[in-house]
């Protein structure tokens, strides 16, 4: 690959891509990887959020991507992009999903449209990363707990003592 | 011996960073001084917690202090002043400002953002890799008598030599150890994301805050270029050492990509040292020679050398040093920080005389 | 590659607001600063590519920079292999482009026209040469730009490699400009050379202005076997007789080598081009020079086609 491919146009995604694919370790090669990440990316779009492997998790996150990228892009009415749901999303009821749920809920987003978080490994279990995949918006509640605006911990309490002093030393040296 | 350790420590200034230190005074202490001895820049970097837990008030409180700290006009400043940062030390005094070739300059770590073609005056094409100094400044300066390494390196004369701490690359200081930050504090600049340590002569030393920048280069110039190579991780010896390998058929089963043979019978019947075998490639340090600087870009401080055999990745980390070689090298007057001087003078953009500049006239062979 | 940096400036950059995002961190705060002072120099431009529905008091301008800008110039586009990228290598090589562009007219070509380079060559006679020839490749970005020129001459096939961006090059012209049905035309070498004969003092023809590239749907006769290269398995349009030469053990071993799933792959598709925001970005930074060559090129062309009436008697 030396030069840019011009015959498509895509929008940026916003979230960090690897320079190479992983090759999901299967049998029938890099068909069978696509097939594999079509479950996946049916499961999220139809349960929002799903719990699995990171690797494969990462994988099929890009493609999620694309696939609502793509179509906030383009519309329902665009063939490619319909021909293209119609192969990645297995239950067909998900396309109408796609098209009259997902696009209204992310086209003013301007981060991206999923979420991966760590999860923890099953032990003793299989040494596999964890992780969850979510789309953004989803109804379930929030997995994790913000705790920035905790002003209880203790080094919150410490700093805004400093911070206290500090705007007093200000004003001391304002009013000499 | 403990106690002579702990002076030099001292004495390179590193008992302010550390505050108080407890010194166990024992009898023989001398069996069990610490073999190793980090060089005193070797510390914890990054704090395993970047405040993620802190309410944005404080967030916005820190960044403030931040300011008032390291603040930017202090740093850009920095990068501005150009004049004499030679040091004044004993051996400057006595010899201003020329330093013959035996002298050692300060060297500078840069960036490999990538490679491009450019053609020379005759209409021959080159290759050129780009390098970016990417904010260099000095940290700190170690005369040669107090500098004594735990291993010295393979230099010659090496008790003659001082030891510049040369800093590159901006990072967010909120990310940074305490004791980290304390190694910037003589320079006042803000703390780098890298460190290296330079061999420098007593009279090239520069003083701690000086910015390095491209104009430390002169087109025309040889660098040495020291690199990381790329990884290319456990391999076979065809892509390893280039061997052959064996036919595709013909008769050939199994043996397409291997070694063959590796060593006779008899006496010598066993694996010598050395052998060309399968394994780990790439990942070594390696220096490229004799490197010509052949156009420099004051204004994103880049520079292209010449040649594509610069190791390792694009944006990886590359350390420059004037060249060793006796014939390229400088023969006199390669004075250390003229540079600085006369960088009012240079132009942004500056190409060597055999290279056809872009904006000029197209170029024709003529009639002789 | 670090991941987890990029990822971090990508946040950092949206935190400020910005359109861009870095891939590397490569860039100090003196070249930002540095951009933002370009950047205002061109307000008109920066505005128009960053005009998006959200600010509803500036009128919805059509943006400045034509869609098939990344058609005419796809050398300007990077390498999109991640590694590779560098935001401050890139800007240096369309600096150096443009100062080429700026010393001679490169004008606008695609695969199939008809095009004739000057080029000094050390060992022609009177140290120039003049070569005429179909354009049956263009590959590569940044300065590193080619194509290949292909003709028959004296019943010999002959190709020249150019570089686009060789000073050496004197004069490009496109005598026929036009489009073929296939992204590259290496199969050409192996069709008949009437296919690829063409007449060294063939002139210039003129498109009208504002009409669109014309595309010819010429299909060309292949030879028979032996080929140069496996042409049933390229899938190609602009050949008429490939059937011809098939048996069925080509046909099978074709349709087996066929990748029919790869047009779904999206992250693919996706790795082989460069997004449409960083595409704006690097167009709006060129156009005002491209713009301005066009405009010229077109007043050329106008003195050129205007021949100036005699005066009889």
């Amino acid at each position: 690959m030396n030069q840019a491919d011009v015959s498509k146009l895509m929008s940026q995604l916003r979230i960090a891509i690897r320079p190479r694919h992983r090759n999901l370790k299967n049998k029938d090669g890099p068909e069978g990887r696509l097939l594999k990440l079509r479950k996946t990316v049916t499961a999220l779009v139809k349960h929002e959020r799903i719990e699995l492997f990171y690797n494969r998790a990462d994988e099929a996150r890009g493609y999620a991507e694309l696939l609502i990228s793509n179509a906030i892009r383009h519309g329902d009415t665009h063939n490619a992009t319909m021909e293209m749901a119609d192969y990645w999303l297995l239950e067909k009821q998900l396309v109408h999903k796609l098209f009259k749920v997902l696009v209204p809920r992310y086209e003013n987003y301007t981060v991206s449209y999923t979420r991966m978080f760590n999860a923890p490994r099953t032990y003793p279990g299989i040494y596999y990363k964890n992780s969850v995949l979510e789309l953004r918006g989803n109804p379930y509640p929030s997995l994790i707990v913000d705790q920035s605006q905790n002003k209880n911990l203790l080094h919150n309490v410490l700093l805004d003592e400093a911070r206290k002093e500090y705007r007093r030393k200000k004003l001391a040296e304002l009013a000499q | 011996m403990l106690g002579g350790v702990v002076f030099k420590l001292r004495d390179l200034g590193l008992m302010k960073l550390t505050g108080s230190m407890v010194i166990h005074v024992r009898g023989k202490g001398h069996l069990n001084r610490p073999r190793i001895r980090n060089p005193h820049w070797f510390l914890r970097k990054k704090l395993s917690n970047i405040g993620e837990l802190t309410t944005s008030d404080n967030k916005v409180f820190i960044n403030q202090l931040v300011r008032e700290n390291y603040n930017e006009a202090d740093v850009s400043n920095n990068l501005k002043v150009y004049e004499q940062n030679l040091m004044k030390t004993e051996a400057s005094i006595s010899s201003p400002s020329i330093v013959i070739s035996q002298n050692r300059r300060c060297g500078t770590i840069a960036r490999k953002i990538g490679e491009y073609p450019l053609w020379l005056n005759n209409g021959e094409k080159i290759r050129t890799t780009l390098l970016q100094i990417i904010d260099n400044h000095i940290i700190s300066y170690i005369p040669p008598e107090k500098y004594s390494p735990a291993h010295y390196p393979n230099v010659k004369n090496v008790n003659k030599f001082g030891c510049l701490l040369v800093g590159a690359g901006t990072i967010n200081p909120t990310w940074l150890t305490k004791e980290y930050c304390g190694i910037f504090h003589e320079s006042r600049v803000m703390p780098k994301k890298m460190l290296a340590r330079f061999l420098v002569s007593p009279e090239a030393a520069l003083h701690p805050g000086t910015a390095l920048n491209v104009a430390h280069y002169r087109v025309g110039e040889f660098v040495d270029v020291r690199g990381k190579t790329i990884d290319y991780g456990f391999q076979g010896v065809v892509k390893r050492f280039g061997f052959k390998g064996m036919p595709a058929s013909h008769g050939v089963t199994k043996t397409h990509r291997r070694v063959g043979n590796i060593g006779g019978g008899g006496e010598k019947g066993r694996v010598w040292p050395g052998t060309k075998m399968p394994g780990r490639m790439g990942s070594r340090w390696r220096i490229n020679k004799g490197l010509q600087v052949l156009r420099t870009y004051l204004k994103y401080n880049v520079m292209w050398v010449q040649g594509s055999a610069v190791p390792g990745p694009t944006g990886g980390i590359v350390y420059l040093y004037d060249t060793i070689l006796p014939h390229r090298k400088k023969k006199i007057s390669s004075i250390a920080s003229l540079s600085y001087e006369n960088i009012d003078k240079v132009t942004d953009d500056i190409w060597s005389e055999k290279l056809h500049r872009f904006k000029d006239i197209r170029m024709t062979h003529k009639n002789e | 590659m670090n991941v987890s940096t990029r990822f971090l400036i990508n946040r950092l950059g949206k935190q400020c607001a910005f359109n861009r995002i870095v891939t590397y961190s490569t860039k100090s705060t003196e070249h930002a600063a540095a951009n933002a002072v370009e950047t205002e120099k061109e307000p008109k431009i920066k505005e128009t590519t960053a005009s998006t529905a959200s600010e509803a008091s500036i009128p919805i301008r059509k943006p400045v920079i034509p869609a098939n800008y990344r058609f005419i110039y796809p050398e300007f586009l990077p390498d999109p292999k991640i590694e590779w990228r560098n935001p401050i290598r890139e800007k240096l090589e369309r600096m150096d482009m443009l100062d080429r562009r700026r010393q001679i007219d490169l004008p606008e070509f695609y695969v199939g026209s008809i095009m004739a380079v000057t080029s000094s060559d050390p060992h022609a006679e009177g140290k120039v040469s003049r070569f005429v020839g179909i354009c049956i490749h263009r590959d590569r970005c940044g300065l590193r730009a080619r194509f290949i020129l292909r003709n028959v001459i004296d019943h010999q096939g002959i190709e020249v490699i150019y570089e686009l961006y060789d000073p050496t090059i004197q004069k490009v012209e496109v005598l026929r400009l036009e489009k073929r049905l296939d992204d590259s035309l290496f199969y050409l070498r192996d069709a008949l050379p009437e296919y690829s004969t063409f007449d060294e003092n063939m002139e210039a023809e003129q498109l009208e202005e504002g009409a669109p590239v014309p595309v010819n749907d010429i299909k060309v006769v292949l030879r028979p076997r032996p080929w140069l290269e496996r042409w049933e398995r390229q899938n190609l349009r602009g050949v008429a007789n490939i059937d011809q030469y098939l048996k069925d053990k080509h046909r099978q071993s074709a349709r087996r080598v066929q990748k029919p799933w790869e047009k779904y792959d999206l992250m693919k598709q996706y790795r082989a081009t460069i997004p449409e925001e960083e595409q704006n970005e690097i167009f709006a930074e060129v156009y005002a020079e491209l713009h301005a060559q066009e405009l010229q090129r077109k007043r050329n062309k106008r003195k050129r086609t205007f021949v100036k009436p005699k005066q009889l008697a």
